[in-house]
């Protein structure tokens, strides 16, 4: 019973109930006080991940390997950020109250969970408490209706997914009779178990988790969600969630699905160039820049799936490589949405970008680094997101995916080029109102990532190899 | 640690008083820069020392991994050999010495523009530090592109020049064609010897001696073939013959510019390679004859075309390019180590007299026409006097710096064996009376003789500000003193111990005692010719005016063919820029408006189409949403069923 | 394997052939005479009010949800309590975590008044 291997996610959680106690306890305002304490604590959190050592816990439904603690690592980092561009904006639309950070931290101790679950019970337990809080954080301006939709669309289609979760996961125990991920890697080595009702369980369970990452045709939600959602809502739900659910999903492929690659690889070959397909192109007629993030991160989910296609170690480290990438130059891009307000109103035209580049070069110039960034423009690091995914379905020969990649990149370039010449070429519209400190903190450190990635990928390069070379144990 | 301090400091400069000079003013951004570029110049100066005269330990300082893909391993890396601290020292020095000196040269340029000119020249000095320091090709071609880079903002700056910007993309694209060739031979580097950090190459160079490429039914061995791609980098970026064309235009830079890069430092950046890649180099007979080759006529070509130029500052640029052909010569008959002592005493007196013709300019009110000059030596006397001393280095007038380095090179050049290297010698020689007649030209046309200038000009000549001829007396005295302080110690008899297996020079090569033995008379020709180009030109200019004049319409094909420089820009203007756009014109009207452009509107049609109908599904409704979910398990469950 | 799911097979069968025989039965043997008396709503003797689908306080729902959270509580206190001879210490400590968890939760609502009726 090694329970000290869960410590960063036993002590995020008690963490998490005295920030709600001490929220709730004190008087007068203490949204402030809590996202400190709560950006503590995920400080805490990380140390505790780095100082972790590795094995398994709670008779293996739990695991910490170097491809969880890489995950873990992201996942905080993408919260931090994301807790940081809420601050301001939380407090001029009223929404400053303390659940909120006490709910993000809920949510990353889920992610965190996710991310070590060995074993299906964890995994939807896991998942469950990271959803639950993201509903509510989905719909947390409740007096406005858009957010309120969002949010109750949110939950009806996550339970409808977890639903079909937990049938997949009935009919693999049904055919299996157990639940831990070694087990199942173990029973299906032997061809002979892998029968058809198992196989439709896989599907089930993949269908369960497409749904977190958005993959098309579990993507409906992802639009209207992200565009009625509060903006440093949007910001945390594209960045670490996605992180989480695409790690949960290459867990569950590799570790106890392993022996039946050539059954789901086609499955995600359609999953990835649909999605590809519909993020580049739906995203063309979009006026809301919030809506253009959205299939904006269904085209790069399309993208990081390409790696898991593949099935090789390659393709596993250019799927952890690309999320690195994703995370940093998605926070950046959210941080310059919120910062969009003039007069104290939020805005989220994409004409409202209008001239900016005269108005605010700073933010222009960060928004426009973000944008070549997802466009995949060299020397900037969603090009070498893209670089390692593609260069992997070479090697492995999916010629296919990585023709319809580049194509689909080249169509989504459209998209973000437009936003940056509207920045740069169109009228100026009036100025925005002053960028807060943390907004511009967040946009420096993802402009910073997404430009000098180049100068020392190595490290991030290695720890995915370390981590993708983990999971092939 | 101080030696990376002297890396980094100037890169902490240029961000400084780059990203907030617009916030802290033009002052303080000027402060910063100069303050960090103080800093690198006293950490580079005590490497230098410490390293060439202290025994310090050569060591590799690792700052972490660059890049790693399959078995392409780089990181960044500061070398300390006695080769890049010499280098270092050097370019910090005369950087800082710079940087002071454009405080006010650049004093009158608008207020709120100046920071961006003090980033650049820190930026710049930081990517050399990089190029010099690299212990691998990347992070040296990093450097390379770098330099650059900087030098085409540089010779940019005032960008609303037309020819400024012409000058600043001709460079660009010159080095560019150069850069290829580089790129290309790092390639085959990597390719050969499995790497492209320095200690493996030189560790296994011996080993791969004997390789060869089979091509068109012929045999080229490897190491010949890398030898020539990296020279041909080299010529690009230190304008040697061919790929000259860009230096002299690159004139339309500040002079500070003009002095920093393209005289000390960034210009040499070939000589480097050169002498780093000596281990290299050292199994590439036939590619050393060619550099011999190349460096030789260089030198006398570019002394000719010096001869009738008019402008000051391309004079000077023409001397650079005939100064870094004997570089190369030496380069090319193996004596590296005299190639690099006259890199280091030329930086001094190169950068000497463009900041001194920088003043004299500075003075004239932007003048830059030799024939609009003239007498002004009692007027500007500090200027006039380092300009003597600048002039008499650069001639090699002993004891000037001069004196002792090109001495050295011709002196190698006379012991190498083979023809080249007589063929070297002849044109070095004869380099060296042009350049002395040229440089007196220069000296007696704007100093002496009636003032030519308008009534208006001459009223407001002054001498500069002490903040410019500081640095003059300086790099003056650095110009006297360099060449007799450091000539026994580099090219001495204790030379290998200053070096220290720096540079290699090969088994065979045995060049530095060879240049010792040479006879009294050729130890001698170099100050003969040197002292009679300077009578020549008193001659001509001073005393008896005439016989230039008659000279130009005796034989004016010959003054014609040296005042066009050789019309290469004609030349290149015929080969290439005009094919070159009669074809972009055919590939534009008829390849991509019809052909080309059809594709896309058809497929942008095709997008927006799609796009339309992705849209339309999006209703807003959960339950529509729901449904699809489901039929999307139902397609992959039916694709699992259908595929298994 | 699918063979052990024989009887539910033959439960459903039965169910499903039983309803319809009901049904159906009716249906063929009963006589059929609707009248607009015998067609209306029927509430306990008398006229419906007014429609079914009517508004009422929020707070009945947040009142059930709590009590559904804490009914959970003595749900889950039942099998504990039955096996913890069995569990040791650490299943002990584990329900007190939970239960802890539970407090947490009861004072956030206390405090957030959603116990106070007005």
């Amino acid at each position: 019973m090694n329970w000290t291997l869960a410590l960063p996610e036993i002590t995020l959680s008690i963490l998490a109930m005295a920030i709600l106690l001490f929220g709730v306890l004190r008087r007068g305002e203490s949204f402030s006080v809590c996202s400190m304490l709560t950006l503590g604590a995920l400080l805490i959190g990380a140390v505790l991940v780095i100082g972790q050592a590795r094995g398994f816990a709670f008779n293996g439904q739990y695991v910490v390997d170097p491809f969880a603690v890489f995950a873990k690592l992201l996942i905080l980092a993408g919260a931090a950020l994301a807790l940081v561009s809420a601050q301001d904006y939380n407090r001029e639309e009223g929404l400053a109250r303390f659940e909120y950070p006490v709910l993000m931290l809920l949510a990353v101790v889920g992610m965190l969970a996710m991310v070590s679950a060995n074993n299906f019970m964890s995994l939807y337990l896991a998942l469950e408490l990271q959803s639950l809080a993201l509903y509510v954080l989905a719909a947390f301006a409740r007096d406005e209706l858009r957010s309120a939709e969002a949010g109750l669309k949110y939950f009806v289609l996550g339970a409808l997914a977890s639903g079909l979760l937990l049938y997949g996961i009935s009919l693999v125990y049904g055919f299996s009779g157990t639940f831990d991920f070694a087990a199942l890697a173990h029973l299906l080595s032997d061809p002979s178990h892998a029968s058809a009702g198992l196989i439709v369980g896989m599907v089930f369970v993949i269908a369960g988790l497409a749904f977190k990452i958005s993959a098309v045709p579990f993507h409906m939600w992802t639009p209207d969600v992200y565009e009625g959602a509060p903006t440093p809502v949007t910001a945390f739900l594209g960045t670490a969630p996605k992180v989480a659910a695409i790690v949960l999903l290459l867990r569950v492929m590799f570790v106890p699905f392993g022996h039946l690659t050539s059954q789901w690889t086609q499955i995600f070959e359609f999953v990835s160039i649909a999605s590809m397909i519909l993020g580049s192109l739906a995203a063309i007629g979009q006026t809301s820049i919030k809506r253009l993030m959205a299939y904006s991160s269904i085209g790069h989910m399309g993208y990081a799936l390409i790696g898991l296609t593949v099935g090789t170690v390659d393709g596993l480290r250019g799927v952890l490589i690309y999320m690195v990438t994703y995370v940093f130059m998605s926070a950046g891009t959210f941080a310059c949405l919120i910062a969009m307000r003039r007069r104290g109103r939020a805005l989220e035209k994409i004409s409202d970008l209008a001239g900016l580049a005269r108005t605010d070069g700073g933010m222009a110039l960060a928004l426009a680094i973000f944008m070549f960034s997802m466009a995949g423009i060299p020397p900037l690091s969603g090009f070498f997101g893209k670089l390692y995914v593609f260069l992997a379905a070479v090697r492995a020969g999916y010629w296919t995916l990585a023709i319809i990649g580049v194509l689909t990149s080249v169509v989504g370039a459209y998209y973000y080029l437009r936003v940056i010449k509207v920045m740069y070429f169109d009228d100026p519209a009036p100025a925005f109102d002053r960028r807060p400190v943390g907004l511009s903190f967040v946009l420096g450190v993802g402009a910073v990532v997404t430009t000098f990635f180049f100068v020392f990928p190595a490290p991030i390069v290695g720890a995915a190899q370390a981590a993708a070379a983990a999971l092939f144990g | 640690m101080f030696y990376a301090v002297a890396i980094f400091a100037p890169l902490i400069g240029a961000l400084v008083s780059g990203l907030f000079g617009r916030a802290i003013g033009d002052r303080a951004a000027q402060a910063v820069s100069i303050l960090c570029m103080l800093v690198a110049a006293a950490c580079g100066v005590t490497a230098f020392f410490a390293v060439g005269f202290g025994n310090a330990p050569t060591e590799t300082l690792d700052l972490g991994a660059w890049v790693q893909a399959g078995s392409f391993h780089v990181s960044w890396a500061l070398r300390s050999d006695p080769l890049s601290t010499t280098m270092v020292g050097m370019v910090t020095f005369v950087s800082t010495l710079i940087h002071i000196y454009s405080i006010g040269y650049m004093g009158h340029e608008p207020e709120g523009t100046r920071y961006r000119f003090f980033s650049y020249l820190s930026a710049f000095t930081f990517a050399m530090l990089m190029l010099v320091t690299a212990d691998n090709l990347l992070q040296l071609f990093f450097g390379w592109e770098g330099v650059g880079l900087m030098s085409y903002l540089l010779i940019g700056y005032w960008y609303d020049r037309p020819s400024a910007c012409r000058a600043a993309i001709k460079a660009f694209i010159v080095n560019r064609i150069a850069d290829l060739f580089f790129a290309v031979g790092v390639a085959l580097v990597f390719l050969t010897f499995g790497s492209i950090e320095f200690p493996v190459i030189f560790g296994s160079v011996a080993r791969h001696a004997g390789d060869v490429y089979h091509l068109f039914g012929t045999t080229f061995p490897v190491l010949e073939v890398i030898g020539f791609l990296l020279f041909i980098g080299a010529m690009g970026k230190s304008a040697q013959i061919g790929l000259h064309v860009w230096l002299p235009d690159a004139m339309e830079g500040p002079t500070p510019v003009s002095a920093l890069i393209h005289a000390a430092t960034m210009v040499t950046a070939g000589v480097f390679l050169m002498a780093r890649m000596s281990p290299v180099m050292a199994y590439a007979p036939t590619a050393l004859a060619f550099v011999t080759f190349i460096g030789g006529t260089t030198a006398l070509f570019a002394a000719t075309i010096g001869c009738a130029q008019t402008d000051i500052k391309r004079v000077i640029a023409y001397s650079t390019c005939s100064q870094l052909g004997y570089m190369f010569l030496a380069a090319g008959v193996g004596a590296y180590q005299a190639s690099v002592f006259h890199l280091f005493t030329h930086a001094f007196f190169k950068a000497l007299l463009f900041l001194s013709a920088g003043s004299v300019i500075h003075a004239m009110s932007d003048e830059q026409d030799m024939r609009r000059m003239g007498g002004l030596w009692r007027l500007i006397p500090v200027t006039y006097t380092v300009m003597w001393v600048g002039s008499l280095a650069l001639a090699g007038v002993f004891p000037f710096s001069g004196y002792y380095s090109k001495d050295a090179i011709l002196e190698a050049a006379y012991a190498a064996p083979g023809f080249i290297a007589t063929y070297g010698w002849i044109c070095g020689v004869l380099a060296a009376f042009l350049t002395a007649f040229y440089s007196w030209r220069l000296l007696i046309m704007t100093f002496h003789g009636k003032p030519r200038m308008d009534h208006h000009t001459l009223e407001h000549v002054h001498e500069s500000p002490p903040v410019m001829t500081l640095p003059l007396v300086v790099l003056a005295i650095g110009a006297l003193v360099a060449g007799y302080a450091l000539h026994d110690v580099m090219l001495g008899p204790d030379w290998s111990a200053y070096w220290r297996g720096a540079i290699v020079n090969g088994p065979d090569n045995h060049i530095m005692t060879a240049m010792e033995h040479v006879p009294t008379w050729v130890s001698l020709t170099p100050s003969v010719v040197g002292l009679l180009g300077i009578a020549t030109a008193y001659v001509c200019y001073m005393f008896a005016p005439g016989i230039p004049v008659w000279f130009a319409t005796r034989l004016r094909p010959v003054y014609l063919f040296a005042l066009n420089k050789w019309y290469f820009d004609e030349l290149y203007d015929f080969l290439f820029v005009r094919p070159a756009m009669r074809l972009a014109r055919v590939l534009w009207q008829v390849g991509d408006a019809t052909i080309i452009d059809g594709m896309p509107n058809g497929a942008a049609a095709l997008a927006a189409e799609g796009a339309r109908g992705a849209v339309r599904i999006q209703t807003g409704s959960i339950a529509t949403y729901a449904f699809v979910m489901l039929i999307g398990v139902v397609v992959l469950v039916g694709v699992f069923l259908l595929f298994r | 394997m699918l063979a052990n799911y024989m009887p539910i097979l033959v439960f459903i069968v039965i169910a499903g052939v039983i309803g319809a025989a009901l049904i159906g039965g009716s249906l063929l043997v009963a006589h059929q005479k609707p009248y607009p008396e015998k067609l209306s709503a029927y509430e306990c003797g008398f006229e419906p009010f007014d429609d079914a689908r009517r508004r009422f306080d929020v707070r009945f729902y947040l009142v059930a949800i709590l009590f559904i959270i804490f009914d959970l509580e003595v749900a889950f206190l039942f099998p504990w309590a039955v096996s913890l001879s069995r569990i040791g210490l650490f299943g002990f400590f584990s329900m007190l975590g939970f239960l802890g968890v539970l407090t947490v939760g009861f004072i956030y609502e206390w405090r957030k008044g959603a116990l106070d009726w007005e």
